[in-house]
């Protein structure tokens, strides 16, 4: 996920970068304080003043500005990312069992393939995930967060690689003793490629 | 009478047996405590060797140490028995020997109750143990996720062996939040209000009513695993009405306060440790108060966090990720309180100070990461690889082992009365801190690039194989410390070096205690003006000794203390305890009966094995009490307190109700179970619905209704000094009337194998049988008690406690009528 | 007990609060696919009103913990009772603000 090909994974790669900018900083500060303690000794406050700056103003005031606007971000970077309905949305279907992945076309009804999905380049993709047995997870690392294969449940998880080419995919459920191997591989093909990946089963 | 005799009396009272053989029937709570920590301590050595192996098994690629499966149950059993056999007991019994002595009295509220909560998880993890041993251990995850879980996929008995033991495990965990609850509440030295009680104890009420709400919904889903296991019932199969996520649910109500149930006692440790280090006093105790409590409330609302990538829509996870961030804000209050207590005072740096410094670095990190995790797009990535797993070791190893190791190293001298000889605890404290970060802070990054969780082998190719290598070579170095730690220890009880008292120069009641602590730990007790009795006397302990507080004259070799008003602190009742008995080691392994005639699906043995935990309870019971009226019982100091058995709230009054808390959050579980199927499972609504039967629907209230006004007549009666009998008779036939309602309803209820809504209706019906059952066996109790003469107008503590029981029968009866009836009228 | 109480219904009552609301969102979408994703639709008026009559049961409990009749007396209860009642009443608006803006089937 530190090497990001898709704009769901760049959006959430930035995050992090963001993320740890300022955790690092937040830590610096806290272990300062930490450090300052140890000062020979000084004039001391009273209890009042004490509660006012240590609790009121770091505990309170400090966290609460620090959180809301880290929730905002991420809330409104959440509804980004969600499989919004769009004109060039491009759908297909995963299915997953111990230990594989079946993958099949809207664009080409009754094509599947088994561990490679295929994908256009350059245009989102929603993939609607679910399983035949215990529960998995369709996870592409270099393109977009993980949503699990849940028994029952059609989950949709929208997908987008920026330039062609092959991406290893991962189940990130624990499933049993085939788990490790548990993976696939999308292709994202351009569009002449594409098209004729949607012509070639037909 | 001197302190020296008054010392020989009280130990003859409150002495354990003699050797190795009064371990089994000490009810002493210094002693249980110890016996809780050093089996803790046993899982952690056992839970850090299967970590070693992990280590091991990762540090190189294609490793072929251990295969998929035996690595399975590796890490399974790892967080297994870090987080059920090793933390939530730790604190028990570490709050099990302190709080005592912090709150200024003799014992916790239910000796022989403290003593069977440590048998069952003697036997509990045994069980365990064993299984591992055998190489049958749990091999599905410590979260147990079905169906991965469920027959079809994990057909062996590993799987029993997790839902069955921690079922028994929690039972501990049960009983010693009931125990501190009532003893926090009611069990403290006279005149200690609630505003001058020791903020451990604080923390430790919140921790322990967290207990009594959060372990619930997994005792819930594990008994409902269990059956779909065992009977076939689908609760978690969605081609027969089940949802695989209602266990996501019930693990995680369950798994997200338990963070926070090992995290408040370790701040409760480090809030009671970092101002005596620092000379100095906590500033914003009530800030900390309050921030504990919104904790322990805003925690409850965290767990579906654990879910982000489940396919819960995008608002559903918005509230959970502004809640997961609000959380931080308490956590924030309470760190900055800690560091502003620092500044105010002049810190040590001791070696539990050490700690504390090691938990501050270690713990703030493990938040900031945690306040990332909330974020749910970031979630979406990280979940489920190393990087979870390095941040959820940074908060409990930060926010538990840490703050634990400083408690020991703390309160060692306290409980030995010696002091430390060899130096080793510097270096042990070097190796872990750095051992720690290493391991750790390398498995964010192996995590950010993409390894997963529980995977057992990875290719070199991945380019993961250097950072495992400095991650694992780490984990020796961790773990070296920790050896070190014990071998200290260990080093310390057999070299003999008098710790002076008080050698930290701490205002808490527990140092008042001689050093090592006597049985009845204090020769009488205090009375409390401030919250450091011991910083305004240094001398209280002397003073004690000598039999200047309350209780001091040691009458009639009985273990006796005082219950006092919740608010104020006021002596309110005198309280004798029972003596040591083997009856908890009985009671526990019958219960264990029990639970091993599930496992092993010896089904004719489980109805005998519950025959007998009704026997050997109603021995228990009967034990108490009096058959004579004793009237007011001088306490000292002029004061003469009504005894417990004569007055209108007696302990098992106040076990009662906070025993139903934990019960009705187990109901309230199980109607969530049912919503959640009815609204999320795909296989809703089943074929039929069940039809309404007149006679339950009749028979149900009329014998709830009898029950309930027979036992307020008796209390009655008996208040005016007539004769209870006929009104008990009467509340018995009602219960009886009601058991045979909820039969009936269990006797016409769709068959619990063919879809989960009959599964839920069988529970629904077998949790209004049992409570019947239960409250009729109470009432025959009574009636036996009211004949063999324990009960009188003053005695009338016993005809007190059932009334509660079958006012909560009432009001659950008419639940699960509503529940099991109502769509089918709807219909 | 009645300390106890004072001290944690606030934040108990969120708690209720809470998890009610976050069913009903799960019951709107039950309901019908996309019930509830266009802006002012009734079902997000459904959740908006839940929300603000769960603001207005914590104002009230807050009125509640701070009057003379029903709050505590002075001392360690009293603070404790309204930083928790305060607390109540942040954590449902910061909590459950997300049914103004969120995606609520998405």
């Amino acid at each position: 996920m530190l090497d990001p090909a898709g704009p769901a994974a760049h959006s959430i790669a930035r995050l992090w970068w963001v993320m740890l900018i300022g955790s690092t900083a937040i830590f610096a500060l806290v272990m300062l304080l930490l450090a300052l303690a140890w000062r020979p000794a000084r004039a001391g406050a009273t209890e009042a003043a004490a509660e006012r700056t240590w609790i009121m103003g770091l505990g309170l005031a400090f966290p609460v500005a620090v959180l809301l606007v880290l929730l905002g971000y991420g809330l409104w970077l959440g509804e980004r990312l969600l499989p919004r309905a769009g004109p060039d949305v491009a759908r297909v279907a995963a299915v997953a069992r111990q230990w594989s992945w079946t993958f099949s076309y809207d664009e080409a009804p009754g094509r599947t393939t088994d561990g490679v999905l295929h994908i256009p380049a350059g245009r989102p993709v929603d993939v609607a995930i679910t399983t035949r047995d215990v529960i998995h997870s369709f996870w592409v690392p270099r393109l977009a967060g993980k949503l699990d294969a849940i028994p029952g449940h059609v989950n949709v998880l929208r997908i987008e690689a920026d330039t062609p080419g092959s991406y290893a995919g991962l189940s990130a459920e624990f499933s049993g003793h085939g788990y490790e191997d548990h993976s696939f591989t999308v292709i994202a093909h351009a569009p002449d490629d594409w098209q004729a990946f949607l012509e070639d089963g037909q | 009478m001197t302190a020296l005799a008054r010392h020989r009396r009280l130990s003859a009272a409150w002495a354990s047996g003699p050797g190795w053989k009064g371990w089994f029937s000490t009810v002493n709570h210094s002693d249980v405590g110890r016996m809780f920590l050093v089996t803790a301590f046993f899982y952690f050595l056992v839970g850090g060797i299967l970590a070693m192996l992990i280590r091991a098994q990762l540090a190189t690629p294609h490793s072929a140490f251990a295969g998929p499966g035996i690595y399975s149950q590796i890490f399974t059993m790892h967080g297994t028995i870090m987080m059920f056999l090793f933390a939530i007991p730790a604190i028990e019994g570490m709050a099990i020997y302190l709080l005592p002595k912090m709150l200024g009295t003799r014992d916790l509220a239910y000796p022989r109750l403290t003593a069977y909560g440590y048998w069952c998880y003697f036997f509990g993890g045994a069980m365990l143990l064993v299984s591992l041993l055998f190489g049958i251990a749990p091999d599905g995850g410590w979260f147990m996720y079905p169906p991965l879980t469920g027959r079809i996929h994990s057909p062996g008995i590993n799987t029993d062996f997790w839902l069955i033991g921690i079922t028994f495990v929690e039972i501990s965990a049960i009983c010693a939040a009931v125990e501190f609850t009532v003893s926090i509440l009611k069990y403290r030295a006279p005149g200690m209000s609630l505003a001058r009680m020791p903020i451990f104890a604080w923390y430790m009420l919140v921790v322990s009513l967290m207990i009594l709400t959060g372990f619930p919904p997994l005792i819930l889903g594990s008994i409902l695993l269990e059956l779909e296991r065992a009977f076939g019932m689908p609760f978690f199969q969605v081609e027969l009405g089940g949802d695989s996520l209602l266990w996501q649910h019930l693990f995680w109500l369950f798994g997200h306060p338990e963070v926070y149930i090992i995290f408040l006692p370790a701040a409760g440790v480090v809030s009671t440790v970092l101002p005596v280090m620092a000379s100095t006093t906590l500033i914003g105790y009530r800030w900390v108060v309050a921030a504990a409590v919104a904790l322990a409330i805003l925690s409850f609302g965290l767990w579906v966090h654990h879910m982000f990538t489940t396919g819960i829509p995008h608002m559903g996870l918005a509230f959970f990720s502004a809640a997961s961030t609000l959380v931080a804000v308490p956590t924030a209050v309470q760190v900055f309180a800690w560091i502003g207590t620092m500044w105010k005072g002049t810190p040590r740096l001791h070696l539990p100070m050490l700690h504390i410094l090691g938990f501050f670095v270690t713990f703030v990190i493990g938040g900031l990461t945690g306040v990332m995790v909330a974020v749910v797009p970031f979630d979406w990535q990280v979940h489920d690889t190393a990087f979870v797993t390095a941040h959820l070791h940074y908060v409990l190893f930060g926010g538990f082992v840490f703050p634990i190791l400083a408690g020991i190293y703390y309160w060692l001298p306290l409980a030995s009365g010696r002091r430390r000889f060899f130096r080793l605890g510097n270096v042990a404290f070097a190796l872990i801190f750095i051992g720690f970060h290493v391991t750790f802070l390398a498995m964010h990054w192996v995590g950010l690039m993409g390894q997963r969780r529980r995977i057992s082998t990875y290719a070199p190719e991945d380019g993961w194989t250097a950072i495992n290598l400095i991650s694992s070579v780490g984990g020796f170095v961790l773990a070296f410390g920790l050896v070190i730690v014990l071998i200290e220890i260990v080093l310390h009880l057999v070299v003999p070096r008098r710790s002076r008292r008080n050698p930290w120069g701490a205002g808490t009641l527990e140092w008042a205690v001689p050093m090592p602590p006597p049985a009845y730990n204090f020769a009488s007790l205090p009375r409390v003006t401030s919250r450091e009795p011991l910083a305004d006397d240094p001398d209280l302990g002397v003073r004690l000794a000598r039999g200047e507080g309350y209780l001091g004259d040691a009458r009639g070799g009985l273990r006796e203390t005082l219950m006092v008003d919740i608010a104020t602190g006021e002596p309110e009742q005198h309280v004798v305890y029972p003596a040591n008995t083997r009856l908890p080691l009985v009671m526990a392994a019958v219960t264990g009966v029990f639970f091993l005639s599930l496992l092993l699906k010896l089904y004719w043995l489980t109805p005998l094995a519950l025959a007998g935990v009704a026997v050997l309870g109603w021995r228990w019971v009967w034990q108490l009490g009096s058959d004579t009226d004793l009237g007011c019982q001088p306490v000292g100091h002029g004061l003469a307190l009504a005894s417990a058995s004569e007055t209108d709230r007696p302990p098992g009054w106040w076990g009662s109700a906070f025993l139903l808390v934990a019960n009705a959050t187990l109901f309230g579980s199980l109607l969530f179970g049912y919503a959640f199927l009815w609204t999320v499972a795909p296989g809703w609504p089943p074929a039929a619905f069940m039809e309404p039967s007149l006679l339950v629907l009749v028979a149900a209230p009329a014998g709830a209704a009898l029950a309930v006004a027979g036992i307020a007549l008796a209390v009655r009666r008996n208040r005016i000094g007539g004769d209870p009998t006929a009104a008990l008779l009467a509340a018995l036939a009602g219960a009886l009337c009601l058991a045979g309602a909820f039969a009936l309803l269990l006797a016409g209820a769709p068959h619990p194998t063919g879809h989960a809504y009959g599964a839920t209706l069988w529970v629904l019906g077998c949790y209004g049988l049992v409570h019947a059952l239960l409250v009729a066996l109470m009432l025959a109790f009574l009636l036996a008690r009211q004949r063999a003469g324990y009960v009188s107008r003053s005695r009338r503590a016993e005809l007190a406690i059932v009334p509660v029981w079958t006012g909560y029968l009432a009001v659950v009866t008419a639940l699960i009528l509503a529940a099991v009836y109502l769509p089918g009228f709807a219909a | 007990m009645s300390d106890l109480l004072r001290i944690l219904v606030s934040p108990a009552a969120w708690l209720a609060c809470f998890s009610a609301i976050y069913g009903l969102s799960g019951i709107v979408c039950a309901a019908g696919p996309g019930a509830a994703v266009a802006d002012g639709s009734g079902p997000r008026m459904v959740l908006v009103i839940a929300f603000l009559l769960a603001v207005l049961l914590q104002v009230g409990l807050l009125a509640l913990v701070w009057s003379a009749r029903f709050g505590a007396e002075p001392g360690l209860v009293r603070v404790v009772s309204r930083i928790s009642a305060v607390t109540g009443l942040v954590a449902t608006v910061w909590t459950l603000f997300p049914v103004l803006a969120a995606s609520a089937c998405l």
